[in-house]
């Protein structure tokens, strides 16, 4: 198992707590592509935020490939989620004045990379994803589509254990969306564990395995 | 921590982001630059200043006074008001036994004479001199000697030429050992001198036949008279600590009424110079107070956009964050940037500021005085960098920490 959750839960304090998860219990397989369904405010992004290491819980255990995550310090978390996690989000989150190529290396330098080695291992990437041309583009000069591209590229620069993909299409229209998919299920096939949030159900139906969540409850997990 | 301020790929990276945001990087350079070559055209302006007003009164000794004598204005003792009284040789030896604080001293003769060598000739003042003269007055000796004691003891009939004086009645030739006449009397001329400053008793030294003050009595008729005496006080004293002592002794000598305030003239242009020195003083805590003002201003203009630009890329530093990057990674990248703007941006204002005084002294060189002396020495340009260098990191320390606390998710959140 390459994500466990054992009876996790969440609770934003305030004057009328807010108890977001509730006793989550989860189990992801490597190699999986899984869909987390539900409606907004059902807690799914503060899953995906803690899956993601960008949001701690409060009781329970999560074990991320074999390591326990609990308590960490920043720079551990920041480590992790530069080596186990690539993240995709809704509105793609790239710096807009980086060109392509340098947001999607930007992950390897903050493992201390050099600059050669990182741009290679960049372009690399790009010219997977069919973006070689568009390398030396600033985003504000690529469609939406392409911007979602460069953002898994630079999620899968680092060969991490998961992708955690947040709304990855919320932004995009529904060809391009296809596209997008069609691209995790590609990175799935050749063995990436793929974790994606989305109240989407086509996006769900996309995927293996669809985990809906009602109220900061899992109530079911279709296989 | 992977990536320190020591880390080349740190300061590439620092470089691209400075390079990307034009204007911002060019806001912050700019304040730093505007503020530190304020500050040293301030520092430097203000030596210049001061090195244009101290030129004028080179070659001066400061704590000089100098007195003589003027009409009665009193009747007293048979002599009516108005009635001549005159300084002499024997006044001047018993005031120099009896003044509390004279160092060195002068009796000074004065006449106009015509000076003429060979079919040349210039009018001009000569000037008689005892050797103690070039102690008060520091002439600058650019040929030969000056008046010496036994020029003066043995009344020899030697000159030393004003430099201007040389030049028209030599020419290109050197005078030295040449005999020229003075109103028919011959002289042989010793030295050619001037002096440095502007400020002047009876005309630059330039423009004088300086002759020793007995000849002078002797070739040109003035018995044992003196024209007047110039003396300095010795270190720790006042020249008008001797006006008492020398009215009442020379009130009780030329029957001059106890009361006649009028009947002497002094000075003491110490008290000039103290005039001069605390314009100079105003002038240096003034710079010091706007300087000093420019640079918290320069130092606070870096603090506040520095907090902008932590406030407006709250976002990024978020992004940073969840792709890996650490909150002291963070800290490092907000404040090398500063550290880099505030040390380039200083260099260059410190660098401007030093081309404006390079021009403003070239313009305010005078052949004859030399350099006003626009300028800020290395050590102090140095420390101008310096400061804003350590000020300029303060000011970006406050924000980086800032930008370290925020959590990522936060950061993510916000657009």
């Amino acid at each position: 198992m390459i994500i466990t959750l054992r009876n996790v839960n969440k609770t934003y304090p305030g004057v009328v707590p807010l108890h977001v998860l509730k006793d989550i219990n989860l189990e992801i397989a490597r190699g999986e592509l899984v869909s987390i369904m539900g409606a907004s405010g059902s807690g799914k992004s503060t899953l995906l935020n803690i899956l993601g290491i960008l949001d701690n819980y409060d009781s329970g255990e999560y074990r991320l490939d074999g390591v326990e995550i609990r308590n960490l310090s920043e720079n551990r978390a920041a480590e992790l989620r530069n080596r186990m996690i690539g993240f995709v989000f809704q509105s793609f989150n790239l710096i807009g004045y980086k060109n392509a190529l340098e947001n999607v290396a930007l992950p390897l330098y903050y493992q201390g990379m050099s600059r050669r080695k990182r741009n290679a291992l960049a372009m690399e990437q790009l010219e997977r994803l069919g973006l070689a041309d568009r390398a030396t583009h600033l985003p504000g000069e690529l469609s939406g589509g392409q911007k979602q591209r460069v953002a898994i590229a630079r999620a899968i620069v680092t060969k991490p254990s998961i992708i955690l993909a947040d709304e990855p299409t919320g932004a995009l229209d529904s060809h391009t969306s296809k596209e997008v998919m069609e691209i995790f299920r590609q990175l799935n096939a050749e063995g990436m564990t793929i974790v994606i949030v989305t109240h989407d159900p086509g996006v769900g139906a996309a995927t293996n395995r669809i985990i809906r969540i009602v109220d900061g409850e899992i109530v079911n997990q279709d296989a | 921590m992977r990536l320190t301020i020591f880390q080349l790929e740190n300061w590439r990276e620092i470089g691209a982001t400075l390079a990307r945001n034009k204007t911002r990087t060019f806001l912050t350079a700019f304040g730093i630059f505007w503020g530190t070559a304020m500050l040293a055209m301030l520092l430097g302006g203000a030596e210049g200043f001061k090195g244009i007003m101290s030129r004028n009164f080179a070659g001066l000794a400061t704590n000089m006074g100098g007195m003589g004598s003027n009409p009665r204005s009193i009747s007293y003792m048979g002599f009516n008001k108005g009635s001549y009284w005159t300084l002499t040789t024997e006044d001047v030896d018993d005031i120099r036994r009896i003044a509390p604080a004279i160092e060195y001293s002068s009796a000074i003769n004065g006449r106009s004479v015509t000076g003429v060598y060979s079919v040349r000739s210039k009018a001009a003042q000569a000037m008689g001199i005892e050797p103690e003269y070039g102690k008060i007055m520091l002439p600058v000796i650019y040929e030969g000697r000056f008046i010496n004691a036994r020029d003066y003891s043995e009344t020899r009939k030697v000159v030393v030429l004003g430099r201007n004086i040389a030049s028209e009645l030599f020419g290109n030739e050197s005078p030295i050992g040449k005999r020229l006449s003075l109103n028919g009397v011959y002289f042989t001329c010793i030295g050619v001198a001037g002096q440095v400053g502007e400020a002047s008793i009876m005309g630059r030294i330039d423009d004088n036949y300086i002759i020793p003050g007995s000849t002078l009595r002797q070739a040109f008729n003035q018995g044992n008279s003196v024209g007047f005496f110039i003396y300095t006080a010795p270190a720790g004293h006042k020249p008008d600590e001797n006006e008492a002592a020398i009215r009442r002794f020379l009130s009780g000598r030329h029957a001059i009424h106890p009361a006649d305030s009028q009947a002497f003239w002094f000075m003491d242009l110490s008290e000039m110079f103290d005039q001069i020195n605390s314009i100079f003083m105003g002038i240096a805590i003034l710079a010091g107070f706007v300087g000093a003002g420019s640079l918290l201003a320069g130092v606070i203009g870096v603090g506040n956009i520095m907090w902008i630009v932590v406030k407006e890329r709250t976002h990024e530093f978020g992004i940073r964050r969840a792709i890996g990057a650490t909150p002291a990674d963070i800290t490092v990248q907000v404040l090398s940037e500063s550290v880099l703007l505030t040390l380039v941006a200083g260099t260059a204002g410190v660098c401007f500021a030093t081309i404006v005084l390079g021009i403003v002294d070239y313009f305010t060189t005078d052949p004859m005085l030399g350099k006003a002396g626009f300028e800020i020495s290395f050590g102090l340009a140095l420390a101008i960098v310096a400061t804003f260098f350590v000020l300029g990191s303060a000011a970006g320390t406050l924000p980086a920490i800032k930008a370290m606390r925020i959590k990522p998710i936060e950061a993510l959140r916000d657009k």
